[in-house]
């Protein structure tokens, strides 16, 4: 669905994309990761036949940029971050221009618009001016603006930027839900939003990809996480014998409360260590209170990734 | 005209007059439109046989001023407004040409500037009503006024779009399609004072003034025709290279 071959963009004042390879199937979502000013943005604007490359291969939904423009930009729907929207125009309205500007014919208009405004929700406020609504609503009516066309592809820069925990929530599972029948690429620099809706990501940083793969794959790539344990038992004692174990690499002193303490048992790379952790405890009969694996989350992948 | 463009020209014209400054324009318009009717009227009643009234409306100062002042308040939103709050984003990234983009805005404005001088016509209706239809209206003379009129709004309007294009911030754009569409203006004045042929000859070529007095008295010319679309397309055609260019800069 999108196959990018050593994407570059340079402007005056430096390079945003550095040469980035990376392809989409078709049917996958994507999470396009990366801090903020790493070249997400730029690259979705490349993709979308707004921004020209400087150099390199693109070809998005079946065709070339930027050569043919026109026929990528009929074929995919794309939401820009921020969401600009025309404020003087009444949702349905809206919808209207934009899907007869993105050629679908005058007899399917009606039962397109009415289709999108249903799928995002927006049958209740379809003859409010769009200046009017709130933030999510806003959103939502990008989004809708985004599929009147029925695209293929749906590119989302930053989709649920600005919103608060409950629209989050739901822009969520309305993308979940589009992305069952569709191929979707979202940029975003929260973690969680990729966990919860994508299959796959890719990481980028300073424009260049630092890594590809699907969540599982990049999980594995940090350390197997940390075990936090809080027993009753002399502190010294304990230390000695939790260090001795063969796979724990690393024991570090928490917390004392009492006679509590609380250690963070950091196993080799790829290493489990919860069955003998749990079984030098029950050999010295340590009163336990606390047994706890801190699971490698993404955002340690994408930390580790993306510092300098 | 293509698809595209129809579908985009819509919404510049709603755009337009959904827009406050529209109607206030239009308000005004009238008032200073009907104050200078007036005005020419009181000139004839004084005894002036050898104009009619179009000639003196179309000669007198206000009509200039308005023109000059209007077509700036009227472009400066287009396309500064859309890069601003980024919906050039969204209407790029749509199936359209940057060529149809730019038509739509040059064509929606002009329909709006044509409808801003129904006022000037309605006073001369409301002149022949008056007058009892004792002058008769020279048709020929006053279809090539507004000609003109519709001649130079077409030049001035696409400076100001190519000043807007230019910029996000739309007193900006005002302000180099104010300076430009001014300095156009005034500069066939200097015909008047250069000593030199080939510059007189020059300057008289784009003295806008003197070639509307030639066109209100019923005179055509087809030179200031050929100026002013050449002009227009030129302008157009620059305002596609700076939003390419633009593009280029991200």
């Amino acid at each position: 669905m999108i196959q990018v071959e050593n994407l570059m963009k340079r402007y005056a004042g430096g390079e945003a994309v550095r040469g980035i390879t990376f392809s989409v199937e078709k049917g996958e979502v994507v999470g396009f990761l990366g801090p903020n000013g790493a070249g997400k943005s730029t690259t979705m604007r490349m993709l979308t036949g707004y921004l020209p490359p400087t150099d390199g291969r693109i070809e998005v939904a079946g065709a070339k940029l930027p050569k043919e423009s026109l026929l990528v930009r009929q074929r995919i729907g794309y939401m820009p971050e921020n969401v600009p929207l025309y404020p003087e125009m009444r949702v349905e309205e809206f919808l209207e221009y934009r899907g007869r500007l993105k050629r679908v014919s005058r007899g399917e208009i009606t039962h397109r618009v009415g289709l999108v405004l249903d799928q995002c929700g927006l049958t209740d406020v379809r003859g409010k001016i769009i200046g009017s609504l709130s933030k999510g609503f806003r959103q939502r009516v990008g989004l809708a603006d985004a599929l009147v066309h029925n695209p293929m592809l749906l590119i989302l820069d930053e989709p649920t930027a600005g919103l608060d925990p409950h629209q989050i929530r739901s822009f969520r599972e309305l993308i979940k839900e589009l992305g069952k029948d569709r191929t979707i690429l979202l940029s975003t620099h929260i973690l969680s939003e990729v966990e919860m809706v994508c299959r796959r990501a890719i990481i980028i940083n300073k424009g260049k990809i630092e890594a590809s793969d699907t969540l599982a794959n990049l999980e594995k790539r940090v350390q197997a996480g940390a075990l936090q344990i809080e027993v009753k038992a002399d502190p010294a004692v304990a230390k000695e014998k939790l260090t001795k174990i063969a796979e724990v690499s690393l024991v570090t002193e928490l917390n004392r409360a009492g006679d509590w303490v609380s250690y963070e048992v950091t196993a080799a790379p790829g290493k489990d260590i919860r069955g003998e952790v749990d079984g030098l405890i029950k050999r010295e009969q340590w009163p336990l209170r606390e047994f706890r694996r801190e699971k490698a989350r993404l955002e340690d992948v994408f930390v580790e990734l993306t510092q300098d | 005209m293509t698809r595209a463009l129809w579908i985009l020209w819509k919404r510049e014209v709603g755009a337009i007059l959904h827009s406050p400054i529209a109607w206030v324009l239009l308000t005004c318009m009238s008032l200073i439109n009907g104050f200078s009717f007036s005005q020419c009227v009181a000139y004839l009643g004084q005894g002036v046989k050898e104009f009619t009234v179009m000639q003196i409306y179309f000669y007198i100062f206000h009509f200039w001023f308005l023109l000059i002042i209007l077509v700036p308040i009227l472009t400066m939103r287009l396309f500064s407004e859309e890069y601003k709050t980024g919906t050039i984003e969204m209407l790029l990234t749509a199936p359209v040409r940057d060529g149809d983009v730019i038509l739509s805005k040059f064509f929606g404005v002009l329909f709006f500037y044509l409808l801003l001088w129904i006022p000037s016509l309605l006073g001369l209706a409301i002149f022949q009503v008056v007058t009892h239809q004792a002058v008769p209206v020279a048709w020929i003379p006053l279809g090539f006024s507004y000609l003109m009129v519709t001649l130079v709004g077409m030049l001035y309007l696409s400076i100001g779009l190519f000043a807007s294009v230019l910029t996000r911030n739309q007193a900006v754009a005002a302000m180099i399609s104010f300076t430009m569409i001014a300095l156009l203006f005034f500069a066939g004045f200097l015909s008047y004072l250069v000593r030199d042929p080939g510059w007189r000859d020059a300057l008289s070529y784009i003295f806008t003034l003197e070639q509307m007095r030639s066109f209100s008295a019923g005179q055509f010319d087809s030179r200031p025709v050929v100026l002013y679309l050449s002009g227009t397309a030129f302008f157009l055609i620059l305002t596609r290279q700076v939003m390419a260019g633009r593009r280029l800069k991200g």
